[in-house]
């Protein structure tokens, strides 16, 4: 009897659910709009001289708990400002085993590593998804970037910072943030 | 055979293959909305070519046998199957007129051979030598056993009442009366549910599928099949399942029937219907244990079954049963 009425409590909820429109979409050809703090990929950035903003100390390799970045440090004379300085000579950083945990933003002293709004597209070989330092740079100028850096991020977690302001946002709820980090 | 025989036959046999092909494209659509999905999109318009890629897919690939296998059985059961579950449908009239098989023992040939579909089943079980498969194959054997007998007592409620055997002359007696579920409908409907449940449980579909019980034997008889031959047992249990509503719809829901209009229409319509509520059932219920599908047949359905045959059989003896 008990399978019975459970029967028809199922069968009622499943015609239910065949009136009701889909919830799912066709994922490749129709996106959801994505929340505000989203973020995929990563990208490298330039600084506001217009050279490259990392400065090769692997600190984001050290934090990494996946250990999926490796950075080589070099160390030359800039090519615009003319100073002797750390560079990256290269920089990979391995999707596959990324846990999207954004500790190498948060860590970055020059807030060099951003992450990105745009998920990486799905490739037929694992190298596919292995960033490497000329892609990283790449994303920085095709890709739309992500809401964070290590600037705002370490003022999140800086208990000076005082109560969080709310930060302007057309999306999603208002989310917290430490003052003055929202831009 | 007359030459109308064989074209109305060869006719049969195409609605029902490609009734059966865009049911697999219903089921998965209906199947997809009842789960708050989509169903297939990608091939053709809505996804209707859905089942021509899934054929083609299913050509291609590698028929594989295992080393102990019995060749000959494993290679012959599931052609077996398919034929097995199409040859019901040739007895089943889909219009006055349109019956290849015409035949006054109707009724128990449906039955005889529905029962006779589990042979390759069992075949295919015992040829795989698969602990899976054979366990499969044997839950079959044994459901569809238990199952037979309130499938032919519900059966014969429609054959005392109309008086005969044959397919067509319960659906002209239905013509001339009415529908069976519709009236006398104390008999009629409760016929009509205990013959749908025994014939889900006869095509192994869920609830009552626990010769493949996935969760449990892997996927039962089909275990060691790949390609076509997964493709016809694949096929059969759809078949099965299209021709057991063709059967119920011709018993018990007046068959090609209808107020208007041409009567293969009518009874398309009404296999369909039954084909979709059917699919309702099957994606809104659980599969039930091996003893509680043993306790359902024997503790329920047979004297139920047996219940309504003497009522039937009462019924046909008061006046207004006459």
């Amino acid at each position: 009897m008990g399978y019975l009425l459970d029967g028809l409590k199922s069968m009622w909820t499943t015609a239910l659910n065949a009136i009701r429109p889909p919830f799912t979409q066709e994922f490749p050809k129709v996106l959801r709009p994505h929340p505000e703090r989203y973020h995929t990929s990563f990208a490298l950035l330039h600084d506001e001289t217009g050279d490259e903003a990392c400065t090769g100390c692997g600190a984001c390799a050290r934090i990494c708990p996946s250990q999926v970045i490796t950075v080589k440090l070099g160390k030359r004379e800039s090519a615009i400002t003319q100073k002797k300085r750390g560079y990256a000579d290269d920089f990979t950083l391995d999707l596959t085993a990324c846990l999207v945990c954004e500790l190498c933003v948060q860590v970055c002293p020059t807030d060099a590593i951003v992450m990105l709004k745009v998920p990486e597209l799905p490739g037929f070989r694992r190298e596919d998804l292995v960033l490497s330092m000329p892609r990283l740079y790449e994303n920085e100028k095709s890709k739309p970037l992500g809401w964070s850096n290590a600037t705002k991020l370490m003022a999140m977690q800086d208990p000076k910072a005082g109560a969080a302001k709310p930060e302007p946002s057309k999306e999603t709820a208002p989310a917290p943030a430490a003052a003055g980090a929202a831009s | 055979m007359t030459l109308f025989a064989w074209l109305s036959s060869i006719l049969v046999a195409v609605i029902v293959l490609t009734v059966t092909a865009f049911g697999l494209w219903w089921e998965r659509k209906l199947a997809g909305r009842m789960q708050s999905r989509l169903g297939p999109t990608i091939v053709g318009p809505i996804g209707l070519f859905q089942p021509i890629a899934d054929l083609l897919k299913l050509v291609q690939k590698e028929p594989i046998i295992p080393q102990r296998a019995d060749r000959a059985l494993f290679w012959l059961a599931p052609p077996l199957t398919t034929l097995f579950a199409l040859l019901v449908a040739a007895l089943v009239p889909f219009g006055p007129k349109l019956a290849p098989a015409n035949i006054d023992v109707g009724v128990p040939l449906i039955i005889a051979l529905g029962g006779l579909a589990l042979i390759p089943v069992w075949m295919a079980g015992w040829a795989s030598h698969n602990k899976y498969a054979l366990l499969g194959a044997m839950r079959a054997v044994a459901q569809s056993v238990s199952y037979g007998v309130p499938l032919v007592l519900t059966a014969l409620v429609p054959v005392i009442l109309a008086g005969s055997m044959n397919l067509n002359s319960i659906v002209a007696w239905q013509h001339r009366h009415h529908w069976l579920v519709v009236w006398p409908v104390f008999l009629g409907l409760p016929a009509f549910i205990l013959f749908i449940l025994a014939m889900l449980a006869e095509a192994n579909r869920i609830p009552f599928d626990i010769p493949e019980a996935e969760s449990e034997l892997v996927a039962g008889v089909s275990t060691e099949y790949t390609g076509m031959h997964f493709g016809f047992i694949y096929l059969a249990e759809y078949v099965h399942t299209l021709v057991g509503s063709a059967v119920a719809s011709t018993l018990f829901l007046g068959g090609w029937d209808g107020p208007f209009g041409p009567s293969v229409l009518w009874m398309v319509l009404k296999t369909c219907l039954l084909f979709s509520v059917l699919y309702w059932l099957r994606w809104s219920l659980v599969r039930l244990r091996a003893d509680q599908l043993m306790a359902l047949a024997w503790k329920w359905l047979v004297p139920a079954g047996l219940a309504l045959v003497l009522l039937a059989a009462v019924w046909t003896q008061t006046p207004w049963g006459r």
